[in-house]
């Protein structure tokens, strides 16, 4: 079926043309959850909100954008949604993982001495941060680590660096200028990185 | 070279600091800087092993938090029986 006759059904209410598009695109919106929520029991409930919040919302939708663009930005909603409702958001104070200075400008350590550089390494890079993300439990751990960002980095770095989205439809997801995303993502990176090197 | 990095990020105009070049990172690695910072921003790292690393670090964090996700096996199709949930909360 064509996206446009696909959509001309829906608006019409058809039962046919929910089960296409259900079954058409249900996967694609599953794995967006599931990048997101990083939990399958959790993923499916979320979808199913998901598609409940497009059949009540089928008329707002404009054929200015793809029907997939739209119901990939209603799955992201849906998932960042449930990611605050379950509260998963223990602020952490960013801070603590922020670089200090000398006067001169100079790196000195991090807040935290566990996160401190280690320049002694063979190949220079100082850490292993890639062996770190090998492990098996890593993927969970960076997921939680990810949660207890503030909800407003959280956000950011889930859209950029998980679902891989630019800046500029970041910023529209989020209704945030491009700058903002910028920043908020680049201290979420930062955080990850240390906490990462911590957690070690 | 630390006290030629000191010498150097003090007194010589246009070296960037250390933090300097952690204002820079993002567009760094977004290839966002312009020309001349791209310069004196790779030059203030073939000069600071700390910079090197803290660098190193970030990209290695962001390769590996894009590499995490790829490796998930996202489904073509919903299972049969979750369609057929989401059908029925749609009906409701």
């Amino acid at each position: 079926m064509s996206e446009s006759r696909l959509v001309d059904g829906l608006l019409n209410h058809n039962d046919v043309a929910f089960e296409t598009l259900v079954r058409e695109y249900g996967g694609a919106m599953y794995g967006v959850i599931l990048a997101i929520v990083n939990n399958p029991p959790d993923a499916q409930d979320c979808l199913q909100k998901a598609f409940v919040q497009v059949f009540e919302n089928i008329q707002s939708f404009r054929r200015d954008s793809s029907l997939k663009t739209w119901l990939h930005r209603i799955a992201v909603n849906a998932a960042l949604m449930l990611l605050r409702s379950q509260k998963r958001h223990k602020t952490v104070a960013l801070e603590d993982y922020s670089q200090h200075y000398n006067k001169y400008g100079e790196r000195t350590v991090f807040a935290t001495h566990t996160a401190h550089i280690d320049t002694d390494s063979a190949d220079g890079s100082g850490n292993n941060i890639e062996q770190l993300f090998e492990r098996n439990e890593t993927k969970t751990t960076l997921h939680q680590l990810i949660c207890q960002l503030p909800e407003k980095y959280c956000n950011v770095l889930l859209l950029r660096d998980i679902q891989g989205l630019s800046t500029k439809e970041t910023s529209v997801y989020l209704d945030l200028s491009e700058a903002v995303v910028k920043t908020q993502l680049h201290r979420a990176r930062l955080f990850l990185k240390a906490a990462f090197l911590k957690a070690k | 070279m630390l006290v030629i990095k000191r010498l150097m990020t003090r007194y010589m105009p246009g070296m960037l600091t250390c933090q300097q070049v952690d204002r820079f990172l993002y567009d760094y690695h977004e290839g966002q800087l312009s020309f001349a910072e791209n310069i004196k921003f790779k030059f203030h790292l073939s000069m600071c092993t700390d910079c090197q690393a803290y660098v190193s670090g970030y990209k290695q964090t962001i390769a590996s938090i894009k590499a995490s996700e790829q490796i998930e096996q996202r489904p073509e199709k919903i299972p049969e029986d979750l369609v057929q949930a989401i059908l029925k909360s749609i009906k409701r």
